[in-house]
């Protein structure tokens, strides 16, 4: 690095070769003929960079925003037919007198719900969630800052933490999903050879 | 020329066209730089990005098909608004009646439907994305959280929404999250009357989580969705690969 700077600074500017004069050599006055004094000289290569950076950029229109377009016009028409075909659920008016055997909340709180058949209901309905969104929201970003190392195997400890907090999430909604049934007991969905077999599954999106 | 190559260049010729875009077809950098930046929809994007931010298996798309889904399930919801009252009376029956005698009322219900819940999954699969390519780090932290209370906003708006049809699936479902809410300590009873306007799902409860539904949470959703997309180019683009 300093070898080259060195080098560049001995350098000896050679006059331009007359065929090979460009546009902004043709451009060049004799100082004697500007009608305005030479306040400073400005190296040429800090004005006009001739080394250009190698350059991984590429332009938004059209490779950015084609991809743009072919994933939202997959969506729409993988929405589409899915509306076209599969109809959302409705079942009876809502009535608070009469329990229904199956009482599940949405998928993504069936986690949680799962967990209040293990624990406590302020450990699985409130500690739980709340030291997840603490955690995973707003702690880890600030104690996880070593901007240099991303690969996951540098980070093996979040990395590990997370896919396991992960999977024990997809776990719990799982069995919630697929294996509770009337009463919210334990079923085994379609399998005949279980005591505990279900002719269908206990749930609706 | 043709007839209508002829109408074609009157109309690309004539004012109107060209009050409504500054330039012509942008076919070369220079235009299509202006393009994107002089067009109020595309300028969120730079003009130019990174090359690895364009490979779809680095992103597989998921923030930006979430909001997508933000956007359909934008209009899809008004359409459905015209056609609902939140009353415990006429829910359900506005429901069935959207179902059997609105046009498109069925196909529009099923897409706001399966739409919720496949953001939901996709905000999921973008949040495990950015934490698998470390992309939390600095200066992405605060972004990192922005995201974390956008994933929150999208679970609450689709909790909010499941109760609306008022049947037996929907009420229940949210009586179990009433329940779970009482078992917070000490401010149990103050927020099931803030949430849930009482001890027990009610007219009170449809009437707030719709109103949650379609104006308090998507507004709070858009200006945090604001300000998750301005903090991705001020914070340097779309973080690098590994």
């Amino acid at each position: 690095m300093t070898d080259t700077k060195q080098d560049q600074e001995k350098r000896v500017v050679l006059p331009v070769d007359p065929t090979r004069r460009t546009e902004i050599d043709k451009q060049r006055v004799p100082m004697s003929a500007r009608p305005y004094r030479l306040l400073a000289m400005v190296k040429q290569d800090a004005v006009v960079r001739v080394q250009k950076e190698p350059d991984d950029t590429v332009m938004t229109w059209p490779h950015l925003l084609s991809i743009e377009f072919l994933a939202a016009t997959v969506m729409s028409v993988f929405l589409l037919l899915m509306g076209l075909f599969i109809n959302a659920p409705l079942e009876d008016l809502a009535n608070g007198n009469l329990t229904p055997p199956v009482a599940k909340a949405p998928w993504y709180l069936l986690g949680l719900q799962e967990m209040l058949a293990y624990f406590h209901p302020v450990v699985s309905g409130v500690m739980v969630p709340f030291l997840y969104i603490l955690f995973a929201g707003f702690v880890l970003p600030y104690i996880d800052r070593d901007p240099e190392r991303k690969r996951p195997s540098e980070r093996k400890t979040a990395v590990v933490l997370f896919s396991l907090l992960c999977i024990l999430g997809l776990f719990v909604t799982f069995v919630g999903v697929f294996f509770r049934g009337p009463g919210y007991s334990l079923v085994t969905p379609y399998l005949p050879f279980f005591d505990n077999f279900t002719n269908g599954l206990h749930f609706s999106l | 020329m043709s007839f209508l190559e002829r109408v074609d260049l009157a109309i690309r010729r004539s004012g109107v066209w060209r009050s409504l875009f500054r330039n012509p077809y942008p076919t070369d950098e220079r235009s299509r730089a202006y393009a994107v930046m002089n067009n109020v929809f595309l300028h969120l994007h730079p003009v130019r990005v990174r090359q690895h931010a364009v490979k779809f298996a680095y992103t597989f798309c998921l923030g930006g098909l979430s909001f997508f889904l933000f956007l359909v399930l934008t209009v899809t919801g008004v359409y459905l608004m015209f056609f609902y009252i939140p009353s415990t009376t006429s829910a359900y029956s506005d429901i069935l009646n959207i179902q059997a005698s609105v046009a498109f009322g069925l196909l529009t219900r099923n897409v706001h439907r399966w739409g919720a819940h496949l953001m939901v999954f996709f905000v999921f699969l973008h949040m495990m994305r950015v934490f698998y390519h470390g992309a939390y780090k600095p200066p992405r932290e605060f972004n990192w959280v922005i995201g974390v209370l956008l994933l929150l906003m999208t679970i609450a708006l689709s909790f909010t929404g499941y109760l609306l049809p008022w049947d037996q699936i929907s009420f229940w479902a949210i009586t179990i999250g009433l329940n779970m809410a009482s078992y917070t300590p000490v401010i149990n009873t103050p927020i099931q009357n803030l949430i849930f306007g009482g001890l027990e799902v009610g007219q009170n409860t449809l009437l707030r989580f719709y109103v949650l539904h379609i104006m308090v949470l998507p507004l709070v959703a858009a200006i945090l969705l604001a300000v998750h997309f301005w903090r991705i180019r001020k914070d340097g683009g779309i973080s690098g690969p590994l």
